[in-house]
């Protein structure tokens, strides 16, 4: 008796909303509702945001139907499932994720390891406090020439760091971070931690990088670097498996291994002579913690005085940044080779760690928690090798991988894993990426193998300036979406 | 035979009825004893011939007697007639025919004995038989006797014309010829014609034979041919009086006889007879005279039977009993139910099909009953098909074993279980024109060393394919092997270019001040201990084994510290696991092919002064004092400390190109161009334990990882590397497990090579080859 409805143009289909947002609860009467089998997303959207809904004027709104996003009309989503029409669905709405789109890219002489974003919403902006000015956004860009170079908006650079011979960097950069609106630190293959001070040229004037400080104590290549701003405080994790805190502040810092200095040994043929003299400082804690290179360390984003370090020996290990201690070891199966924290409203931040074994398994630090690996993100067909969360929410994060991809994630759209599918075994969750964007310079080419020519190094998620992303392709990319960044 | 004396006969007689006056009685006489003599010759031969017919005749004569009640005993007990009485009956049959006149001659032998007649001259002179008066012993006194009866028999009376009488009474008294009247008395006696007058006399009276009238219409009637008896009717009117037509009064009313519907017993009992006496051959069937004749002869001719003794043999082994065929079904049948039959569609599509490509041979029809099933048309054809199938393609039976051939597989676990092994491509190094000749990772797993025909040495990021240093070493030559010393100590790189060996100190991110100058004094030491004089002195005239000097500025300045020169170039260079010494070999080198070099006394010796074949390659072992050195065919293995020969290893190839120990020193893989991938046991056998062949090209390179995981790689000309799971057991009872697992694929083959070298990553199941395509590849 259902059939002849079913076929009708004006099929309905009962629908119950239910969203995690608190502010975005609808009144418990109003969940239920009949709407028309062929609505779509924008439809469902209109509908939520009516005066009878929500109210809630213009939020684009995404739906979740049993983990996965609407992604057709209801009716060719429930044929897809073999469901009838007269199923009850539950639609989980959230706020949208809109497509990134490219922006820009700004041009370098070599492979742009690592980027940064200095806005007003920016860690760095938002550590400046009242020091940043509204239309100072700036654009930092690490490359494998051993140049730092800040860039506005339009793509401009205001300034390269100087050479090695005037007192920059000696060999390729891996890793810079704005610490603040006038200080960035920086780190790379010649082992060195540098502090530089940065003028911004304001309306007119010329901008300044001048080194600051030099730190020395790692051994090998350094090839991850995060700060905190109102400690001054800056975490590297280096090649040699260690990883160590360094103050941003001369004053504060201990003296370096005599050892260690670049002058310390050499010959007459491998002296630099350097036209600028820094003072050098050593590690207030170098944590030989690591058996393999160590690939990235972050701070808690709540407590500084807590760091997470990954490493190619497998493991997560939570440092204690007072003591330089270990607190925690977690052992996964694969190399780890990126990092980022991932806040959480209740308690210990979620780590989202990148794997050489081409996916990113999100893990609970946490001693106490049952299951260490939560889910497990697949889609990438490379080494991930940077990683950043939505600055906006705790739910989503961006990718780079060498496969020159970058994709969004989203950690509400979950589905159980099949056998062996997630990292941690059985029970785990998996996820296919939201959005997936490329290299705009490999557009229209065949996709190389190996990524090749577009390996992705860093990326950044910024609320205001939106993805950027360096690479392979010397280029630092720029994607936003439409409406991702709410005024 | 039978013929002529019928013919003599018959001429006879024309004879005796043309000359009947002249000589009748010697012509009778000579008659009489012609036929006498001739019927005694017929006599004896058709008795034999005739010796059946009268046997079926008495027979049949025994049968009618037997027929009599009195004999019915004799017949059930023995229905055919003994020989005994069979004898009988003809000898009765022949006792039978001697009562026959003129048959048999005995009557003629007693008549001469006892004549009882004189010969006297008749009247025309002839010879004549007087017969004595044959006196009756008996009075006759037979009153019904009408007169005498003439007993001359049945011959005319004309023979008697002559004769007073005309013949004899039954006493052989003369009958008188009655007297005849003359002329007028006969006229008279015909003017009064007697009653019944016919003017004919009795031939047996000689009286004139009257008749009465009668006799005169019964011989009317026989003249004219008509039946006799006036009052007979030849055709009376038929009455049918048992017809067709159901008689309400049947003219009997007796029940139908038992004999109509009963068999007859004594019919049955008579062709029983028959029927035994046919099986038991006594009676033959009627055939013509001819045909019995050429049976007679056919039966004289000798004929063999070949196979009359043949034993009957076993079946052949090779006998293959024809296939079992199922049974019919319905649409065989001649009256299939109707949903077999075959609807106008099929009918036509089958009509249409080549008779080769039709699915049954016959369509099912439909008949009402047996008998209107046609013969079957294509017999002939079909029969002839078949034999020609059996001559043209006799079935023959193949010796085929019934196991499941993948139940002879080994058990290998499956490849996802055997995880992790680098499954692809994930970096690839691009820089090196030309073949990139050896690829190399540092102890740290940080940097790759590549060596290249371009003559130059890079060092790379591993991860992310940065170039990170390059220097070139030779313009000509091309860096055979890169091979970096394997301790952590100090980071020094070992290249061949040619003839010299070049140890350098690439600028690396890991090289911290301490490091570099740690691995400096690694190269240098050995400067101050030659000039020590400690060097072992050469003969004077003879070129040492390896000069030891600095390269130059320009690759001082690049870091390339130390050059070592051999006699020939170097294609494998090999360190000692503790990095004191390095042994290169120089296939073409001859005798000293081998070297073995101490880093810090710069000191290069050759260790064998005759080699077996020309040398491949060589490797330390990994835990003990012992030397691999392998050659074209074998793998030698000596002990450095006692320098002696240990071990013979026979991998079984034709000419080894790589070889690799195992990091447990006990197992070793060998790579040979003859496309055999040879993995030995070293304390089970010289033999390997398990041989390989997954390349269709020769195989370049192999190489075990060395920092724990159970893997090994090799890599071929084909352009793929084969990697193996390869897991050697703690119990030295078990034999390894060895499963390939997977298959790269991603380089070039150029010129014939695909992929040149292999090396692991000291910790990661990550592997990284050397393409002949000018690529290095990194696969995890």
């Amino acid at each position: 008796m259902d059939e002849p409805m079913n076929d009708a143009p004006g099929a309905q289909v009962k629908v119950t909303f239910t969203t995690n947002e608190a502010d975005l609860q609808l009144p418990e009467e109003k969940r239920q509702l009949l709407v028309p089998a062929d609505i779509r997303r924008y439809g469902l959207s209109r509908i939520l945001n009516s005066d009878l809904m929500l109210d809630s004027g213009s939020i684009p709104f995404d739906f979740l139907v049993n983990g996965s996003f609407l992604r057709s009309s209801l009716e060719d989503y429930l044929n897809s499932e073999g469901l009838s029409l007269e199923t009850n669905l539950t639609l989980q709405y959230v706020r949208s994720l809109i497509p990134p789109v490219f922006e820009a890219s700004f041009e370098h002489d070599d492979w742009v390891s690592s980027v940064d974003a200095l806005t007003a919403t920016s860690p760095a902006g938002r550590w400046s406090g009242e020091n940043f000015s509204r239309g100072q956004e700036r654009i930092l860009s690490a490359s494998y020439d051993g140049l730092l170079r800040i860039w506005n908006t339009s793509g401009e650079v205001l300034v390269t760091a100087p050479s090695a011979s005037h007192g920059g960097h000696s060999a390729s950069i891996k890793a810079a971070k704005f610490i603040s609106s006038t200080q960035i630190a920086s780190t790379g293959m010649d082992r060195s931690v540098r502090v530089w001070k940065y003028t911004d040229p304001g309306a007119s004037g010329q901008a300044e990088l001048k080194p600051t400080l030099e730190l020395y104590g790692h051994r090998a290549s350094v090839d991850s670097l995060e700060v905190h701003g109102p400690s001054k405080r800056i975490l590297t994790a280096s090649a040699d498996g260690s990883v160590a805190l360094w103050s941003a502040s001369k004053s504060s810092s201990p003296e370096a291994d005599a050892s260690l200095l670049p002058n310390a040994h050499t010959s007459k043929r491998r002296k630099v002579a350097s036209s600028v003299t820094t003072p050098q400082r050593g590690p207030l804690f170098l944590m030989q913690i690591h058996n393999a290179p160590a690939t990235a360390a972050v701070f808690d984003p709540r407590d500084h005085t807590v760091g997470y370090s990954v490493s190619q020996d497998h493991t997560v290990k939570t440092l204690d940044l007072t003591t330089g201690s270990v607190v925690a070891n977690l052992t996964l199966s694969h190399s780890l080779l990126s990092l980022c924290a991932i806040p959480r409203s209740n308690g210990a931040p979620l780590l989202a760690v990148g794997t050489s074994a081409r996916h990113i398994t999100l893990v609970d630090p946490r001693a106490s928690a049952a299951t260490t690996s939560v889910m497990t993100l697949r889609g990438h067909t490379n080494k991930v090798v940077a990683l950043a969360a939505n600055p906006e929410n705790e739910y989503s994060l961006v990718s780079g991988s060498h496969d020159g991809t970058c994709r969004i994630w989203d950690l509400r759209s979950v589905r159980p894993a099949s056998g062996g599918e997630s990292e941690g075994g059985v029970g785990g969750n998996v996820s296919e990426p939201v959005y997936v964007f490329e290299r705009e310079s490999r557009q229209g080419k065949k996709k190389s193998v190996a990524g090749e020519g577009a390996k992705v190094f860093g990326v950044v998620w910024d609320r205001e300036l939106g993805i950027l992303s360096g690479g392979e392709d010397k280029k630092v990319q720029v994607n936003r979406g439409r409406d991702v960044v709410r005024e | 035979m039978k013929s002529k004396p019928v013919e003599k006969k018959r001429k006879a007689r024309d004879e005796e009825s043309d000359s009947e006056a002249d000589d009748e009685l010697a012509n009778g006489l000579f008659d009489g004893v012609l036929e006498a003599s001739e019927d005694e010759e017929d006599y004896i031969p058709s008795d034999e011939i005739d010796d059946v017919d009268s046997e079926s005749e008495v027979s049949e004569g025994s049968e009618d007697a037997e027929e009599e009640e009195g004999d019915d005993d004799a017949l059930l007990s023995d229905d055919i007639p003994s020989d005994d009485e069979m004898g009988k009956l003809s000898k009765d049959a022949e006792e039978l025919e001697i009562t026959e006149p003129g048959v048999d001659p005995k009557p003629k032998h007693q008549e001469e004995e006892d004549r009882n007649y004189k010969v006297v001259k008749d009247a025309n002179g002839g010879e004549r038989y007087v017969y004595d008066e044959i006196d009756p012993v008996y009075d006759s006194d037979d009153s019904d006797a009408q007169g005498p009866v003439n007993t001359i028999g049945n011959i005319p009376l004309s023979f008697y014309d002559s004769y007073p009488h005309i013949g004899y009474d039954i006493n052989g008294k003369k009958i008188m010829r009655p007297a005849t009247g003359d002329a007028l008395q006969s006229l008279l006696d015909t003017i009064e014609v007697p009653k019944g007058w016919t003017g004919l006399t009795d031939i047996n009276t000689g009286n004139p034979l009257n008749l009465t009238q009668e006799e005169l219409e019964l011989v009317r009637r026989v003249q004219h041919g008509l039946v006799p008896d006036e009052g007979y009717d030849p055709y009376p009117d038929t009455v049918e009086w048992f017809s067709s037509k159901q008689e309400t009064m049947p003219l009997s009313a007796a029940p139908e006889p038992k004999r109509r519907f009963l068999p007859s017993k004594n019919e049955a009992k008579q062709v029983m007879k028959l029927v035994r006496a046919i099986r038991e051959g006594r009676i033959l069937p009627y055939k013509p005279p001819e045909e019995r004749e050429r049976e007679e002869e056919e039966k004289e001719e000798v004929q063999f039977d070949l196979w009359q003794d043949e034993e009957p043999a076993a079946p052949n082994p090779m006998h293959i009993p024809a296939p079992k065929l199922p049974p019919p079904g319905y649409e065989m049948s001649y009256n299939p139910p109707e949903e077999y039959l075959p609807t106008k569609e099929e009918r036509e599509e089958w009509e249409k099909t080549d008779p080769e490509d039709r699915e049954k041979e016959f369509l099912p029809q439909k008949f009402n009953s047996l008998r209107k099933v046609p013969a079957w048309g294509t017999l002939v054809k079909e029969r002839f098909e078949r034999c020609m199938d059996l001559y043209l393609a006799p079935r023959v039976r193949k010796n085929r074993l019934n196991i499941d051939p993948n139940s002879l597989l080994p058990k290998l676990p499956s490849p996802a279980e055997l995880k992790p092994f680098p499954t692809v491509v994930q970096t690839i190094f691009r820089g090196h024109e030309g073949t990139v000749r050896s690829v190399a990772i540092d102890p740290t797993g940080v940097a790759l060393a590549t060596g290249g025909s371009d003559g130059t040495v890079r060092v790379w990021e591993l991860l992310t394919g940065r170039q990170v240093w390059s220097v070139k070493l030779s313009s000509e030559d091309p860096v055979y092997t890169v091979r970096w010393r394997p301790t952590k100590d100090a980071f020094v790189l070992a290249a061949s270019a040619g003839e010299d060996v070049f140890l350098m100190v690439p600028p690396h991110s890991s090289v911290t001040p301490t490091l570099d100058q740690a691995s400096r004094d690694v190269l240098a030491a050995g400067f101050g201990y030659a000039t020590n004089g400690q060097q072992p002195a050469t003969a004077p005239g003879k070129e040492p084994a390896g000069k030891w000097a600095r390269p130059g500025t320009k690759l001082e300045d690049a870091g390339v510290l130390v050059r070592v020169t051999v006699r020939s170039a170097v294609k494998v260079i090999t360190w000692h696991r503790r990095g004191d010494h390095f042994a290169t070999v120089s296939p073409e080198g001859q005798r000293s092919s081998v070297a073995i070099h101490t880093l810090s006394k710069h000191l290069t010796q050759i260790p064998f002064r005759k080699l077996h074949g020309l040398a491949q390659t060589v490797v330390f072992h990994p835990l003990k004092p012992l030397f691999f050195v392998a050659t074209m065919r074998t793998v030698r293995c000596y002990d450095l400390q006692k320098v002696e020969l240990v071990k013979i290893v026979q991998p079984g190839a034709k000419w080894i190109s790589s070889l690799d120990i195992h990091s447990g020193g006990d197992h070793l893989i060998v790579g040979s161009y003859d496309r055999r991938l040879l993995w030995h046991d070293l304390d089970l056998s010289n033999r390997p334990h398990k041989t390989m062949r997954f390349h269709p090209k020769a195989i370049r390179a192999v190489r075990f990882h060395k920092g724990g995981l159970p893997l090994f790689a090799d890599a071929s000309d084909d352009g793929t590397l084969q990697i193996f799971y390869g897991k050697v057991p703690n119990d030295q009872l078990e034999s390894p497990t060895i499963v390939p697992v997977k298959q790269l694929k991603g380089h070039k083959v150029v010129n014939q090579v695909g992929v040149v070298d292999i090396d692991w990553h000291p910790r990661e199941p990550w592997c990284v080859s050397a393409g002949a395509d000018g690529t290095a590849r990194l696969w995890m």
